[in-house]
C-alpha cells in the first residue's frame, strides 16, 4: 500500500467455485480505507463474483464455494464467528440494476436503520432519512414526496435512492456492482460526482465496464482476466503505463 | 525486377451484385397479406365466440336458478279464523310466560285446535290445506299476544306444499280448484318465507330452512381456512426460500402436485378412516368436514403460493440481504407481502372448490338428516352442497324450488367469500 493506513480489506489467495467451475483463481488484494478502488476487466472475468465475496452475497448462491481468507479490519469474514447480517450492514452494496423496495422513499431509507435498531424515535428516523438522502444528493429532488413509492422515481434517482439506503446504516465499505450500467450519461455523471463526495467517508469498491469511468472515479484499479487478478496499482499507472501486456491490450481496446 | 512476395491487395473491392428492391405489390405478396388479415379476423372471432358462449351459459344458469329458486324464498298464507275461547285450551297465562310456553301449548292440544278450526273454516279436508307447521305459527302468535286465548282471532298460517305449488302455477287440477275457491274468498296472501332463512332440514318442504346447512358450511370453511391457509403458506415459503434443491424436495414437489389432483372422494375416505376411525372424532361434524377439506385445499394453496413467491423479483431479496436483513426478515418484510396477492388468489380458488365439494362430506356422514342448526364444531351438521344434493333427491314437488333456492344461497355465499378475498387482495396490493 502506498498510504500509511492499514488496508480496510485484505484478501489472500481467494478461490471461488460455482459447482466444479472455478470463477476466481488465487486472488490476493488489499483495499484501502479512504479511497475508491475500481475493478475492471472483460465480461465474465470474475470481477463481480469477487466483489460479492467481500460481503458474502455469494452465500445466497447454493453452488458457490469460497476458499482463502478475506479480512475486514483484520477479522476473517468467513470465520464461523462472523455474523453475516452484521457484516452486510458494515459492508453495504449497490447493485447493477436499481432495486428500490416497492415501498415509499422514506421507508426505503429507514428500513436498514429500523432492522438494525439504529434509530428509535420518529425524529431519529427523520434525521437519518434526511441525512442519507442529502449525502446521496437526492434530498432536494424528493423532500416533498417522501411518501411516494421508490419505484416511481427515474432510473438515476432510483440508483441514488439505493445508495442512500446503503448509507443509512452507516457502513464502513460500499460495494458498487456496475452501478451506472443501466443509466443514461447524465444520471451516470451524477452518480460519479456522488462517488467523489463519498470518498474518504467510506471505502468504496466499484466494478465497472467503462474504463473512462474507472479512470475518472478511482484512485486504484485492479484488472481482472479469466478469474485472475492480472494487475493492481494506482489508477494513473494502470491507464498510462501498464506493466502487463494483457492490461495494455484491454485498455487500448484490443479485446473486451 | 523481382516481384514482391506479398500479394498485392486489390485497390477496390469487387462491387457486390446490385440488390433488386423488394417488390411488395406482387400477387403472391398481396395474397400473403390477405391471408394474414383473414387469420387475424378468424382468431378474433373465435375468441369472441368463446367469450359470448361462456357468458351465455352463465346467464342461462343464473336466470334459470333465479326463476326457479326465487319462489323458494316466499310462501303462501291463508287467513285462518280460530275461536280460541270455544276451544278452551287448558293453559294458564302464567304458563305462557318464560321458557315453558312451547311445551304448555303443545301439551294443551293447540295442534288439534288448529286442525279443528281448519275443518270448520274450509270444510272436511280443511286440515290438509295447512302446512304441518301451521300450528307453530299460531303458537308463536299466541305467545306474542296471550290475550288471543280468550277470544276469536284470525291468524295467517302457511298453506300445505301442494297448495303453495298451485299458487305458484305448477299444481295438480284438484289443488288448482281449491286455490281458486280460497282466492275467491280473498283468504290467500303471499309473503317472505322467514323460516327458510332460519330453520334447518325438515321432511315438510314448507317447514325446511337453509340456515342449518349454511351454518354447517360456514363452520366447515372456517376450520378449512384456519388449517389450510397457514400450513399452505408456510409450506410454500419453506419450499421456495429455505429448502435445498435435491431429490427429496423434488419428490415433495411432485407429491404435492399429485395431491392437488387426487379425486375428492378419496379425501373423504381418508377422513372417514383417520378422523372418524382412528381419532374418534364425532360423525357428521363440521370439524371433521373442515379437516378433510383442508387436506384437499392445502396443496392448491401450496402450489399457488410457490408460484407467487417465485414471481417476487430476486432483486428485492438481494436489496434486503445487501443491507443486512436476515433471511426471516427478507421473507416476512419483502417476499411474503409481495407474494400475498397471488397467494390469496390461490386461496380463493381452493376455498371455492372446497365450498362446493360434496363427495368427501358424504363419506364422513354430513349427509345425515339434521333438523337443528349446529351450535358448535362438534355438533352434527350438513353443508350447503350436500343439502342441495339431499333435497334434489326428494320426491315431494315442494322441494324443487327449495333446491333452487338453496343453490342461490350457495352462490351468494361463494360470491361473498370471493368478494372478501378480492377486497383483501386489493388492499394488500395498494399498500405497496
Amino acid at each position: 500500500m502506498t498510504s500509511n493506513h492499514p488496508p480496510k480489506i485484505t484478501a489472500s489467495h481467494v478461490n471461488v467455485f460455482y459447482g466444479a467451475k472455478q470463477a476466481i483463481n488465487d486472488v490476493s488484494i488489499d483495499i484501502g480505507n479512504d479511497e475508491v478502488t475500481a475493478f475492471i476487466g472483460p465480461s465474465g472475468c470474475g470481477k463481480s463474483t469477487f466483489l460479492r465475496t467481500l460481503n458474502r452475497m455469494n452465500d445466497t448462491v447454493p453452488s458457490a464455494r469460497v476458499e482463502g481468507e478475506i479480512e475486514l479490519d483484520g477479522e476473517n469474514i468467513y470465520s464461523p464467528a462472523m455474523d453475516v447480517v452484521q457484516l452486510r450492514a458494515r459492508v453495504g452494496m449497490v447493485f447493477q440494476k436499481p432495486n428500490p423496495f416497492p415501498k415509499s422513499i422514506y421507508e426505503n431509507v429507514a428500513y436498514g436503520p429500523r432492522i438494525h435498531g439504529l434509530a428509535s424515535s420518529k425524529a431519529d428516523f427523520d434525521t437519518v432519512v434526511e441525512r442519507s438522502l442529502r449525502r446521496a444528493g437526492l434530498w432536494e429532488e424528493v423532500k416533498d414526496r417522501l411518501s411516494d413509492s421508490g419505484t416511481a422515481l427515474s432510473g438515476g434517482q432510483q440508483q441514488r435512492l439505493c445508495i442512500a439506503r446503503a448509507i443509512a446504516v452507516d457502513p464502513e465499505v460500499i460495494l458498487m456492482d456496475e452501478p451506472c450500467s443501466a443509466l443514461d450519461p447524465i444520471a451516470t455523471a451524477k452518480i460519479e460526482g456522488l462517488i467523489h463526495e463519498l470518498k474518504g467517508r467510506y471505502a468504496i469498491v466499484i466494478v465497472t465496464h467503462n474504463m473512462q469511468q474507472a479512470a475518472r472515479v478511482s484512485q486504484r484499479t485492479a484488472f481482472f482476466h479469466l478469474g485472475t487478478l492480472v494487475e493492481y496499482g494506482a489508477t494513473s499507472d494502470i491507464f498510462t503505463n501498464p506493466r502487463e501486456e494483457r492490461t495494455k491490450d484491454y485498455i487500448t481496446g484490443r479485446y473486451g | 525486377m523481382s516481384k514482391s512476395l506479398v500479394p498485392e491487395l486489390p485497390t477496390t473491392a469487387a462491387e457486390p451484385p446490385a440488390r433488386r428492391p423488394t417488390d411488395w405489390t406482387t400477387g403472391a405478396m398481396q395474397k400473403r397479406i390477405r391471408r394474414r388479415y383473414a387469420a387475424e379476423r378468424r382468431f378474433r372471432l373465435l375468441g369472441m365466440a368463446a367469450v359470448v358462449l361462456s357468458a351465455a351459459f352463465l346467464a342461462f344458469l343464473l336466470i334459470v336458478m333465479l326463476a326457479r329458486g326465487i319462489g323458494g324464498f316466499t310462501e303462501t298464507r291463508v287467513a285462518l279464523p280460530i275461536d280460541f275461547a270455544a276451544a278452551r285450551l287448558p293453559v294458564t297465562p302464567a304458563q305462557l310466560r318464560g321458557r315453558g310456553a312451547d311445551l304448555a301449548l303443545a301439551g294443551a292440544g293447540l295442534e288439534g285446535a288448529v286442525d279443528a278450526a281448519a275443518t270448520t273454516a274450509f270444510g272436511k279436508d280443511g286440515a290438509d290445506l295447512l302446512s304441518d307447521g301451521a300450528w307453530l305459527t299460531v303458537r308463536d302468535a299466541v305467545k306474542r299476544d296471550p290475550a288471543l286465548l280468550a277470544r276469536r282471532a284470525t291468524v295467517e298460517v302457511p298453506v300445505a306444499s301442494a297448495i303453495d305449488i298451485a299458487v305458484k302455477g305448477h299444481g295438480t287440477p284438484g289443488a288448482e280448484a281449491t286455490v281458486q275457491r280460497l282466492q275467491a274468498r280473498g283468504l290467500l296472501s303471499r309473503g317472505l318465507n322467514w323460516r327458510f332463512l332460519g330453520n334447518a332440514d325438515s321432511t315438510d318442504p314448507t317447514r325446511v330452512g337453509i340456515w342449518g346447512a349454511f351454518k354447517g358450511s360456514l363452520l366447515t370453511m372456517l376450520v378449512t381456512l384456519l388449517l389450510a391457509f397457514p400450513i399452505g403458506v408456510f409450506a410454500a415459503l419453506y419450499l421456495e426460500e429455505y429448502a435445498p434443491r435435491n431429490r427429496w424436495t423434488d419428490f415433495l414437489e411432485v407429491s404435492i402436485n399429485n395431491l392437488a389432483a387426487v379425486p375428492s372422494i378419496i379425501f373423504g375416505l381418508l377422513g372417514l378412516s383417520v378422523f372418524l376411525g382412528t381419532w374418534g372424532l364425532p360423525r357428521s361434524a363440521p370439524i371433521v368436514g373442515g379437516l378433510t377439506l383442508a387436506l384437499m385445499t392445502m396443496p392448491v394453496i401450496v402450489i399457488a403460493g410457490r408460484n407467487a413467491i417465485k414471481g417476487v423479483p430476486p432483486s428485492v431479496r438481494d436489496a434486503a440481504l445487501g443491507i443486512g436483513a436476515s433471511p426471516v426478515q427478507v421473507v416476512f418484510h419483502h417476499v411474503l407481502p409481495l407474494a400475498l396477492p397471488g397467494i390469496l388468489t390461490g386461496t380463493i380458488i381452493g376455498m371455492a372448490r372446497a365450498l362446493g365439494e360434496t363427495a368427501p362430506l358424504l363419506m364422513i356422514g354430513m349427509r345425515a338428516f339434521i333438523a337443528a342448526p349446529p351450535s358448535g364444531l362438534r355438533d352434527p351438521a350438513t353443508a350447503l352442497p350436500v343439502q342441495i344434493f339431499l333435497w334434489s333427491d326428494q320426491v315431494d314437488r315442494g322441494f324443487v324450488e327449495k333446491t333452487s333456492a338453496a343453490i342461490i344461497v350457495l352462490l351468494v355465499f361463494l360470491l361473498a367469500m370471493n368478494g372478501l378475498a378480492i377486497y383483501l387482495r386489493n388492499r394488500f396490493e395498494t399498500r405497496w
